[in-house]
């Protein structure tokens, strides 16, 4: 940037048309399509052809990842809605969505709250808060198995010390894993929640508060009278991004249980793994990732029609 | 009236400790771990801090596994994945916020799409593809697809900053007789800095935190990422908790260092995306 760039006014405008009129706008296209090309061909290489190529390939009968198949019609369909392991998986993603969903929606709300302060603390915390999601999910759950570890684990040792006795590693523990998971999950993803809530809040103007304040309404009031209804519209987007994200995670759990024990945590994403790569039933695996891309459409547009906010310009 | 007022701050004052015990605790117990030999990490009375503090488990790391190998491909691919994705994003929302090119808002529409799509379920086909091709077992193959699924997010993301740009300033140029493409590298790209540092640290960190498809695109041992590489040290070494931590340290550290450095837009960054 250099002084060049200063035109005064009046004699901007006039030069300004001149060069527009001049400038032959194909050639500014043809710059404007050649630079969105790289993500475009991006795009379709590696997520609308594969897309497609998954709906094909539900309707073959191949074992092996790449191994040559045949058509086969509706049969890995029929197969796939009438077993009983992949309906557990779906209730497993709604348990593993809406966990994940209320968990993170309550601690981030808190966090945007405690880190809106003025002091050098609260300041300094908008950084750090966002560690464990900046942290790699595998150290997220190496993090949580050692701390957790029964023989070893602080937490079991800081449970003992309170007169909590015999706390076992929850992962290992059919009933216990799916819920230690979400919370293990929550601690890695909270802290976009908060961050994205804290930036809405911060465009909320004082002066509504200051007159609330006025009015004599307390915290609590205000809150769930002023803030929250405002923050609406990105409560919203972030309950739709976020729950499709949740939905789709499989590293936080593949590393620490494989879906294991007894299954207890094979949500759908993961369900779809191990058939792809564990079972060797690609097709199968298609047929599974088609239905389940259905459902999920279906209840985003479920979602969108019941929550989405009133007054939406 | 000054009790009242502290009495007010207690809950604020309780949940800013249980926000910091809950962030900053565990991150602090695994680093005091990696520092503590084989027989204090183990004590049934945990130590606050190393009794004899020892960087052995960060020697056996480096030389007795496959630890130094992991960290070096993690890194060229998140460097590349980096660069990569800074390129093609700034090129994208160039044309789409800056050129306004007709049938851009269609683009920009598929862009919100994409970054929905749950990459998971494309891994099969995906594997397929890059085997017709010949780039599964590469590191390539895994650049790509960290490219394609971050490069959608971050032009979205940079819609933002260009907006921020005034118009005028093109105008300015344009009149001087700066083309477009002068104008993008000499006037737009020095003021973007802050969005593309932004760019670039989430897609670092996105690569470095992958692990879906490493898992499946990379083959050889001597081509994995730390995610696959130190879950395999877990399995390997499962009483060996001093040896994880340091790796686990190790891990972490390069994905929190450019954070800190421009985390300060990141931070602004991602609430004006959210904003919009």
């Amino acid at each position: 940037m250099s002084g060049r760039s200063a035109v005064p006014g009046v004699q901007g405008v006039a030069l300004r048309a001149r060069a527009a009129g001049h400038r032959r706008p194909w050639t500014r296209h043809l710059l404007g399509y050649a630079l969105v090309a790289p993500l475009v061909l991006l795009m379709v290489g590696v997520i609308g052809y594969p897309l497609l190529n998954t709906v094909l390939l539900s309707f073959q009968d191949q074992g092996v990842v790449g191994s040559n198949s045949t058509y086969v019609g509706f049969e890995n369909y029929g197969r796939a809605l009438g077993d009983g392991e992949f309906w557990a998986a779906i209730g497993r993603s709604g348990i593993w969505l809406v966990g994940n969903l209320v968990v993170q929606t309550v601690i981030a709300f808190v966090t945007a709250l405690v880190i809106g302060g003025n002091g050098r603390w609260a300041r300094a915390s908008r950084t750090w808060t966002l560690f464990p999601w900046v942290i790699p999910t595998v150290a997220v759950a190496v993090i949580w198995q050692w701390l957790s570890n029964s023989n070893y684990g602080v937490v079991p040792k800081a449970a003992s010390a309170v007169g909590i006795d015999g706390l076992g590693s929850p992962f290992g523990d059919s009933a216990l894993a799916m819920p230690a998971l979400i919370l293990m999950n929550s601690w890695h993803w909270f802290p976009l929640g908060a961050v994205v809530i804290y930036g809405a809040m911060r465009t909320i103007p004082g002066e509504i508060y200051e007159a609330a304040r006025v009015d004599g309404a307390n915290a609590w009031r205000t809150f769930w009278r002023i803030t929250f209804p405002l923050l609406q519209p990105v409560l919203f987007a972030l309950g739709l991004v976020g729950s499709l994200w949740s939905f789709n995670i499989v590293d936080s759990i593949y590393l620490v249980t494989k879906g294991g024990p007894a299954d207890a945590t094979t949500t759908a994403p993961v369900f779809i793994y191990n058939k792809a790569f564990n079972e060797f039933q690609a097709s199968d695996a298609a047929a599974v990732s088609v239905v389940t891309i259905i459902l999920l459409a279906a209840l985003a547009f479920f979602y969108i029609r019941v929550a989405r906010p009133k007054e939406d310009q | 009236m000054t009790t009242a007022l502290r009495w007010h701050r207690v809950p604020r004052l309780l949940a800013m400790a249980a926000l910091t015990v809950m962030v900053l605790g565990p991150l602090y117990w695994i680093t005091m771990s990696a520092f503590k030999d084989r027989e204090e990490i183990l004590r049934s009375t945990p130590t606050i801090f190393p009794e004899h503090p020892t960087l052995e488990n960060f020697r056996e790391l480096f030389t007795a596994t496959d630890y130094p190998s992991y960290l070096t491909n993690s890194f060229i691919v998140a460097l590349l994945t980096a660069f990569f994705t800074m390129l093609v994003s700034f090129a994208a929302a160039y044309g789409l916020y800056r050129l306004r090119i007709p049938g851009g808002n269609k683009v920009a529409g598929l862009i919100l799409v994409a970054y929905m799509i749950p990459g998971t379920l494309l891994l099969v086909p995906l594997y397929q593809v890059f085997a017709k091709v010949q780039l599964v077992d590469t590191r390539n193959a895994l650049v790509i697809v960290n490219v394609a699924f971050t490069a959608p997010f971050c032009t979205w993301l940079l819609r933002g900053f260009f907006f921020a740009i005034p118009r005028d300033i093109d105008e300015a140029a344009a009149v001087d007789g700066a083309g477009p493409v002068r104008m993008m590298f000499r006037i737009v790209l020095p003021l973007l800095r802050p969005g593309l540092s932004t760019v670039g640290v989430y897609a670092f960190v996105f690569s470095w935190t992958e692990f879906v498809f490493a898992s499946q695109l990379l083959v050889s041992d001597d081509l994995k990422t730390l995610p696959i590489g130190l879950s395999a040290i877990m399995g390997q070494y499962t009483v060996n908790w001093g040896l994880l931590m340091a790796g686990t340290v190790c891990t972490v550290i390069p994905a929190i260092v450019p954070f800190l450095f421009a985390g300060r837009y990141f931070v602004g960054g991602l609430t004006a995306g959210a904003v919009k």
